[in-house]
C-alpha cells in the first residue's frame, strides 16, 4: 500500500489555492465578462486539479474537475461561448468541490454524490455542441523545447561563475522506484532534499516547467554543484524513499560549456518566444506555523532580558559613575535595544498576512447572500494590503462576517424600498483596513436603514432586558449598543442569514479577547458604520503602566482612549456615583482600588490622573494614583493554576525583573456597568 | 499507596510543624523573592513571581493550614513544585533536609489541627513526625 499521507498535505493546499482561484476567476468572469487569460486560469486550475486528484486517489473530485475542464477547454477555443448559465454552473461545481474537501479534510474520503452535477456539465456541454461552428483540432502544444535561449543562458552563465570560485559539478541521477506513485511530486521531494545537501542548477526533467513526461518515466538527473566526494554525497542521499538507484558522476564545467552551447544555438533558431511569468527561483517559502510560534517566544524573552539590561546599566553608572566600562556597557546595550528592535519587527513581519486573506472569502458572500435576499448589492474593498499578525486574521473572520451578514441583511433594504427613499437601488457596502498608529482599523460601511433606537428599545424591553423606566431613560447611543448585550437579536424571524441570537455578542466578546475594540455609528435612513480596532499582534502589544497603591499595571494602550489630569473638584456624583463631565459626555470614575482591596492612596494631591478607557460608546475613568509612561510589554499567561482572574488577563516583566499585572479593560467595565 | 523505604523526601518547617513532599515532585528550592499579589484570589495565593522569565504562582502554608501569618526569615524558602503542566511556589519557614523514611503511616483524622485530606501518611523520623503532603490536594483549586 502505497503511503500517500506526505502527499496528502501538498494536495491539499494546492486544492484550497486552486478552489481559490477558480472563485475569484468566477466572480471576475460573471462580472466583467469573459476574458481569455481568465478562462486560461479557470481551466489551468481545472486540469492542475484533475491531475492531482487522480494521483491521490480522489475520483470524485477527477470526475467533476475533468468535467469542468472539458467545458472551459471548449470556452477557451472559442467554442462555448460562456454564458450566465454556465458560470452558475461553474459556481455550483466549485461549491461542491469546496464540500468534498471538507471531506477529504474531515474523513478523507469523498462521501457526497458528485453524479447530478457531472449530469449538468455534461449535458450543458451536449446540448451546445450543435451551436459550434467548427471543430477544431487543438494545436498539439509544442513543448519540445523546456529551455528556452533565455534559460539556456542564465544557466551557463551561473555555471561559470560557480566554476571561476573552484565548484566542483556533478550529475546525480536518481532512478525511481517502479511502482512509485507520483512520480512529479516524489521528484519535486527528491529535489529538495539535494538542494539542503548542495547548490542544485538544473534538473532533467526540468521540475519548475509544466510536467509532460510519460507516466513511466523515473529518471531524474540533478546537476548540482557540491564539494563533498562521490561517497560523502551517497551517504548523504542515502535512504530516500521510493528512490530505486543513486548514480553519481563528476562532471568538468567544459564538458557542460559543450553541452549546452550548441543547445543554445538550437534553441536561438527558433522563434523567440515570449518570456511570460518566466518562472524564476521560489522567492518564497512555507515555514511551519509552530516555528514562527517559537521565534516570537525567543524574541519576547530577549525584549525582557534587553529592558532588565537597560535597568542594570542605569544602576552601573549610578553606583560607579561613568567610566570606561560603564561606558562600554551603555554602548552594548544601546546596541542589543536596537538589534532587538529590529529582530521583533522582522519576526513580527514574518507573521505578519495581508488581510486580503480574509477579504477573498466576502465576494463570493455578498453575491449569494444578495441571491438569496433578493438585495443588490456592491461590495467595496479597500486596504487588502494591510497586514496584521495571522492568528489575528484568523479570528477575525466569525465576526467579520456575522458583521457583514447583519449589514446585507438588516442594513441595506431591499432595492425598492431604497428606489422610495431616494437612494440607488443598489446598496454599497465599503469595507475598509488601514494602519493607524500601531493599530489596525477595520470599518464596515453600509449605506442602508440605520440602526433603530426605537426599535432596539421595544424589542429589548420585550424580551426583559431592561424595564420600561430603563428604556425611557436611555439615550439613542445606549439604545443602539443593546444589540451588543448578550441574547439580544434584532431579527423578528430566525433566518440562516443572522438572527440567532447570539451575534453581536458573540462579535464583541471576540473583538475583545484580541484586546480589540468595536464601535457603531448609525444614522437612520443613511446607514451604520462598524468600526473595529485592533492592535497588529497579540503576544506584544503596547501598555500604558499606571500605579495603583504602589503596584505596577499595564492597560493595554488599545483600550485607552484618553488620559486626562481633572482637579478633585471636577468629581461630580450622578445618583450618588462619582462621574465627570467631558466632551458631553457624562462619564463614572472608578477606583479600581475599592476592586482590588487596596486602600485608596490620599486625595490631597492637586490633579488625579486619569484613564479613560472604553468599550463600545461605554466609556470608564479609573483614577490611578501615577502614570508610568507606555512600553511594549511581552504578555504572558498567569497559568492554569492561577486561572481566570477578574479584571486582570495576564501579566509581565518589567525592566526591573518585575511583574506588572495586565488589566482587561473589557471585564473592567462590565464589572462596573451593571452597577449604573 | 506504595511508599518504598528508599523514597526521597524533601523535609521543610512550617511553625513548630514538619512537613515533607516527594523529592520527584520538587523542581527547585529557591529563596524569598518579591511576590506580585493578584487581586481577588483566594487566601492562600499569595501571588506570582519571575523565576527566570517565567510566571509562576505562589501559596503560602502558613494561610492553608491557617497556622497564622509571620514575617518572612532569612530562613524562608519557596519550594517550586510541578503542579500538571505548571510550576507552583510553596512558602514554607525553613527547609531542613532531603530525608527517608523508614516507616510511614497512614494519617489520623486531624495532623496538628489539619484535616488528613493533605496527607499522604505520616513519616515517623528521629526527630518527630513529618506530615507528607498530598500535592493534589494542597494545589486543589476550586
Amino acid at each position: 500500500m502505497l503511503d500517500l499521507s506526505e502527499f496528502r498535505s501538498v494536495y491539499l493546499e494546492e486544492l484550497d489555492e486552486q478552489i481559490q482561484i477558480m472563485e475569484e476567476e468566477l466572480l471576475r468572469v460573471e462580472k466583467a465578462g469573459s476574458a481569455e487569460n481568465g478562462i486560461q486560469r479557470l481551466f489551468r486550475a481545472a486540469h492542475t486539479l484533475k491531475g492531482s486528484s487522480a494521483a491521490m486517489g480522489f475520483f470524485k473530485m477527477k470526475s467533476l474537475t475533468h468535467e469542468m475542464e472539458h467545458l472551459l477547454d471548449k470556452v477557451r477555443n472559442n467554442e462555448l461561448q460562456m454564458t450566465d448559465r454556465l458560470t452558475v454552473l461553474f459556481f455550483q461545481s466549485v461549491d461542491l468541490m469546496k464540500i468534498l474537501q471538507q471531506e477529504i479534510v474531515q474523513h478523507n474520503q469523498e462521501m457526497s454524490d458528485i453524479h447530478a452535477m457531472t449530469l449538468l456539465l455534461a449535458n450543458y456541454m451536449h446540448e451546445h455542441e450543435h451551436e459550434q461552428l467548427q471543430v477544431q483540432e487543438a494545436p498539439h502544444s509544442s513543448k519540445l523545447v523546456p529551455r528556452s535561449a533565455a534559460k539556456a543562458n542564465e544557466l551557463l552563465s551561473r555555471l561559470e561563475a560557480a566554476s571561476s570560485s573552484g565548484v566542483q559539478f556533478k550529475w546525480v541521477k536518481f532512478t525511481l522506484a517502479a511502482d512509485c506513485g507520483m512520480k512529479q511530486a516524489r521528484m519535486k521531494l527528491i529535489e529538495m532534499s539535494v538542494c539542503e545537501t548542495a547548490d542544485l542548477f538544473c534538473t532533467i526533467p526540468d521540475l519548475s516547467a509544466e510536467w509532460d513526461e510519460p507516466d513511466n518515466h523515473r529518471q531524474l538527473d540533478c546537476l548540482i554543484g557540491c564539494p563533498l566526494t562521490t561517497e560523502e554525497l551517497a551517504a548523504r542521499l542515502e535512504g530516500l524513499s521510493e528512490v530505486e538507484g543513486i548514480e553519481i558522476q563528476e562532471c568538468g564545467m567544459e564538458q557542460l560549456q559543450s553541452e549546452l552551447s550548441p543547445k543554445k544555438e538550437a534553441v536561438l533558431q527558433e522563434p523567440a518566444e515570449p518570456v511570460i511569468g518566466d518562472k524564476t527561483k521560489a522567492q518564497t517559502i512555507r515555514v511551519n506555523v509552530d516555528r514562527l510560534e517559537h521565534l516570537m517566544n525567543l524574541v519576547g524573552e530577549l525584549l525582557i532580558d534587553q529592558t532588565r539590561m537597560q535597568q542594570l546599566d542605569k544602576d552601573f553608572r549610578q553606583q560607579f559613575g561613568s567610566n570606561e566600562a560603564t561606558q562600554e556597557l551603555e554602548q552594548l546595550s544601546d546596541h542589543l535595544q536596537r538589534t532587538i528592535g529590529n529582530l521583533q519587527e522582522s519576526v513580527m513581519k514574518v507573521r505578519m498576512l495581508p488581510i486580503e486573506q480574509l477579504f477573498v472569502r466576502f465576494p463570493r458572500m455578498i453575491r449569494d447572500l444578495c441571491r438569496t435576499l433578493g438585495k443588490e448589492v456592491e461590495l467595496i474593498l479597500e486596504g487588502g494590503d494591510t497586514e496584521l499578525d495571522r492568528t489575528l486574521i484568523e479570528d477575525l473572520g466569525d465576526p467579520l462576517i456575522h458583521i457583514i451578514r447583519n449589514a446585507v441583511d438588516h442594513g441595506i433594504e431591499s432595492p425598492e424600498v431604497r428606489r422610495e427613499a431616494g437612494k440607488p437601488a443598489k446598496g454599497t457596502l465599503r469595507i475598509n483596513a488601514a494602519h493607524e498608529d500601531n493599530q489596525v482599523m477595520i470599518t464596515i460601511e453600509d449605506d442602508g436603514a440605520g440602526i433603530h433606537a426605537d426599535k432596539i428599545l421595544r424589542s429589548a424591553a420585550a424580551k426583559g432586558m431592561i424595564s420600561q423606566t430603563e428604556a425611557e431613560s436611555m439615550t439613542e447611543r445606549e439604545a443602539v449598543n443593546l444589540i451588543f448585550h448578550p441574547g439580544f437579536s434584532m431579527a423578528s424571524k430566525v433566518s440562516d442569514i443572522s438572527g440567532r441570537g447570539v451575534g453581536m455578542d458573540i462579535v464583541r466578546t471576540d473583538i475583545e479577547r484580541m484586546n480589540g475594540l468595536i464601535e457603531i455609528v448609525t444614522e437612520k435612513g443613511k446607514g451604520t458604520i462598524f468600526k473595529i480596532r485592533l492592535p497588529l499582534t497579540l503576544a506584544i502589544i503596547t501598555g500604558l503602566l499606571v500605579q495603583l497603591s504602589g503596584r505596577t499595571f499595564v492597560l493595554p494602550m488599545t483600550n485607552v482612549t484618553e488620559i486626562v489630569r481633572i482637579d478633585p473638584a471636577m468629581i461630580k456624583k450622578v445618583k450618588g456615583v462619582p462621574v465627570l463631565f467631558i466632551r458631553n459626555q457624562v462619564i463614572p470614575i472608578v477606583w479600581l482600588h475599592d476592586h482590588f482591596g487596596y486602600e485608596r492612596s490620599d486625595h490631597t494631591k492637586k490633579h488625579i490622573p486619569i484613564v479613560i478607557i472604553g468599550r463600545a460608546e461605554k466609556r470608564i475613568a479609573l483614577a490611578v494614583d501615577e502614570l508610568l509612561g507606555n512600553q511594549e510589554v511581552v504578555i504572558k499567561s498567569l497559568g492554569s493554576f492561577i486561572g481566570k482572574v477578574e479584571g486582570i488577563s495576564g501579566a509581565t516583566i518589567l525592566g526591573n525583573g518585575k511583574l506588572a499585572l495586565i488589566l482587561e479593560a473589557g471585564s473592567i467595565i462590565k464589572m462596573n456597568i451593571n452597577s449604573y | 499507596m506504595n511508599h518504598s523505604a528508599h523514597e526521597q523526601y524533601v523535609e521543610f518547617g512550617v511553625g513548630e510543624e514538619n512537613y515533607a513532599i516527594q523529592i520527584s515532585d520538587v523542581h527547585e528550592i529557591i529563596k524569598m523573592q518579591d511576590i506580585t499579589d493578584i487581586p481577588n484570589c483566594p487566601y492562600y495565593v499569595e501571588g506570582v513571581i519571575n523565576l527566570r522569565g517565567r510566571i509562576v504562582p505562589i501559596i503560602s502554608l502558613r494561610s492553608l493550614f491557617a497556622i497564622g501569618e509571620e514575617p518572612f526569615t532569612k530562613t524562608t524558602r519557596i519550594v517550586v513544585v510541578h503542579h500538571k503542566d505548571d510550576s507552583v511556589g510553596i512558602i514554607v519557614d525553613r527547609v531542613n533536609q532531603v530525608a527517608v523514611y523508614a516507616d510511614i503511616q497512614t494519617p489520623p483524622e486531624r495532623v496538628g489541627g489539619i484535616s488528613e485530606t493533605y496527607f499522604v501518611g505520616i513519616g515517623i523520623a528521629a526527630a518527630g513526625l513529618v506530615g507528607i503532603l498530598k500535592l493534589d490536594e494542597v494545589l486543589i483549586r476550586e
